[in-house]
């Protein structure tokens, strides 16, 4: 009976519960799609930078993250990368040769970032071998060969098949300066990328920084799941122990991706929360205004002896109903619109004519969320409970009727 | 006979911001199983306030209230809210039915919150839907029963079959005729089932209906008579 009286309670004033339950859900609905439009930047950011650099996982030497240098090399690679690849966590593994140095050509020089990779890998998993935009991206058989970023090229006046010295120290603190041809011209929005950062296959790195067939300075791991990284790290430990290898999460390789992250994340939160209070503050009202107008109500039904918690526990069931209701077509509708965001994507490429770069990535200006399922149970649990807590207040007023003034 | 009520020196004072207005003052009164009484008086008279302490609605300033040999002012609210729907119905002027319940439901409610087993509850709330002449209204909200609402609310306090039913000028809402059919059906339920009753009226017609007639003025009694071949 309680059942019937609280859902029949909420439909007397329909149009009061209808703007209710709307401004729940039009809450979850704001709270859904931008929570899952801001994970799906982040995954974005993240997947392109891991992909591009060394992977969910990175294992390198201890020393390398404070002073990257090309003697900090790692040894036993291809040995330690067939172990690592047996996991079935394992999405692929990419070998990197990192060092700096000076481009030079008949137009000039520019201090660059020299990245040695294997092109076969890179094709499957790094952005940056899909944004060519003159030329073609490396392969496995080429040799010196490089691509480099459009702005290096237009600084160096560099062209597909144009000549280019790669002038650098090598591990064991030679001078050696080699000749090679760039191969393509890449294009990634990103000026960091563009305009210093030259890739060359990784045999012909190993040559120019003087390393052994089996060393490199990374050795990334790139996840199916990158939920899976912890554990991961924990099997890989062992493996490598005891060969002055470090394995290190993404995060603290790229720590600005990380931190920019965390507080774009957070202020994010910020938001829905101040958002959230105002929609409390409608719903509070709603709800005081619904208690008030049936004072006489309770005032009679307390005086055939309905038991205050009983009429306490009608008000919460009310709003229980209210909030599920709300919640139900809020985290329906909500949603939908972020699984056609994750489906679809959005191109805000009019509003953002100049691409994005964050963090020093450029990101593509078509976003993707990423729908999952903590954001459902966040957002729906929060509503709810705040909800339920409103109830709470509300509830106190029962004990405050005074019948006889009440039913006069 | 037994003694259902028992008021002793009763007093009721209202007021704020030190101004007192005394609703009660010292008000005895004794209502015995099965009587049908009315209680009479100008307005402001305290009859309504007499009501509402004899009902456990209200606390009286002084004296006491005993139903049924149990003084009610010692009584916590849960057990004053046990007492209220157990012991004792109210119909009030105003109705003041559930609206979102049928009139079956509305008979229903003080069974169900008793506990009662439901197939109980169920041929008890149509027996007295029947006993108030609503037999195959059972299913409409109290909406669509305009005339029948005080029906509605009197198949309410009789279902739990209290001691005492306590109405607040229960036909001032109707007219003369649906009033006299009223009076006729709570006659017949005082009759039939012993129960006792005390209403409130400003109505003489209604007044003459009753066995005992009390009349209040300036929150005393001034007149309590039997009234003899009343009808």
């Amino acid at each position: 009976m309680i059942f019937r009286v609280a859902w029949r309670s909420i439909w007397r004033n329909r149009r009061r519960t209808l703007i209710t339950t709307a401004s729940i859900a039009l809450g979850l609905v704001i709270a859904i799609f931008f929570i899952a439009m801001a994970e799906g930047v982040y995954e974005q950011i993240v997947n392109d930078g891991v992909r591009m650099q060394a992977g969910h996982i990175t294992l390198e030497n201890p020393d390398y993250q404070a002073a990257p240098a090309i003697d900090l090399r790692i040894g036993d690679v291809e040995n330690i990368r067939k172990h690592i690849k047996k996991n079935e966590a394992v999405g692929e593994t990419k070998l990197l040769i990192w060092g700096q140095g000076v481009a030079n050509s008949g137009a000039g020089a520019v201090g660059v970032s020299i990245m040695g990779v294997e092109p076969a890998v890179e094709i499957k998993n790094s952005p940056l071998a899909r944004d060519i935009v003159s030329g073609a991206y490396l392969a496995d058989d080429d040799d010196r060969k490089a691509v480099l970023g459009e702005h290096l090229a237009k600084e160096l006046k560099l062209e597909p098949g144009s000549k280019i010295v790669i002038t650098t120290n090598n591990a064991r603190g030679e001078l050696v300066a080699e000749l090679c041809r760039v191969k393509g011209i890449f294009r990634t929005g990103s000026d960091e990328i563009d305009g210093y950062f030259i890739q060359i296959p990784l045999n012909f790195a190993r040559r120019v920084f003087g390393l052994r067939a089996d060393e490199a300075t990374q050795l990334g791991v790139i996840l199916k799941r990158p939920g899976d990284q912890q554990m991961l790290m924990k099997e890989i430990k062992p493996m490598v122990s005891g060969k002055n290898i470090a394995v290190l999460p993404w995060q603290q390789i790229l720590p600005e991706v990380a931190s920019y992250i965390r507080i774009d994340r957070v202020s994010n939160w910020v938001f829905q929360g101040l958002l959230f209070v105002i929609i409390l503050f409608t719903i509070l009202n709603t709800l005081l205004m619904s208690v008030m107008e049936r004072e006489r109500e309770f005032a009679v039904l307390l005086a055939l002896g309905t038991p205050v918690r009983k009429l306490k526990g009608q008000l919460f069931l009310e709003s229980v109903f209210i909030g599920c209701l709300g919640c139900f077509v809020g985290l329906t509708l909500g949603g939908a619109a972020a699984f056609a965001l994750q489906i679809w994507g959005l191109d805000l490429a009019f509003l953002m004519p100049e691409g994005v770069t964050i963090s020093g990535f450029a990101i593509s200006t078509t976003v993707h969320a990423l729908v999952t399922l903590p954001v459902f149970l966040w957002t729906g649990g929060i509503v709810l409970g705040a909800m339920l807590l409103l109830s709470l207040l509300i509830m106190r007023r029962i004990s405050k009727v005074r019948l006889a003034e009440t039913l006069r | 006979m037994v003694k259902i009520v028992e008021v002793k020196s009763v007093t009721k004072d209202f007021g704020e911001d030190g101004i007192v207005t005394r609703a009660l003052r010292g008000v005895d009164l004794d209502l015995m199983a099965g009587e049908f009484t009315s209680m009479a008086g100008p307005s402001g008279s305290g009859k309504t306030t007499l009501l509402n302490i004899i009902g456990g609605l209200d606390r009286p300033t002084s004296g006491t209230v005993s139903i049924e040999g149990k003084e009610i002012n010692q009584l916590s609210e849960g057990e004053l809210s046990r007492l209220r729907r157990d012991r004792i119905g109210f119909i009030f002027q105003s109705y003041n039915l559930i609206p979102v319940l049928t009139a079956f439901e509305n008979a229903e409610y003080v069974l169900m919150i008793q506990n009662m087993e439901k197939e109980e509850r169920r041929e008890r709330v149509l027996r007295v839907l029947k006993e108030v002449g609503l037999e195959g209204l059972e299913h409409r909200f109290p909406r669509e029963l305009s005339g029948g609402q005080q029906r509605v609310a009197i198949a309410r306090a009789i279902a739990p079959e209290p001691a005492l039913i306590l109405a607040d000028e229960p036909t001032a809402n109707v007219d003369s005729e649906t009033a006299s059919s009223l009076m006729d059906l709570l006659r017949r339920l005082n009759e039939e089932k012993g129960m006792t009753f005390l209403f409130s009226t400003h109505d003489h017609a209604v007044m003459k209906r009753a066995g005992r007639l009390i009349r209040l003025q300036d929150g005393r009694i001034i007149e309590d008579n039997l009234q003899t071949g009343y009808r």
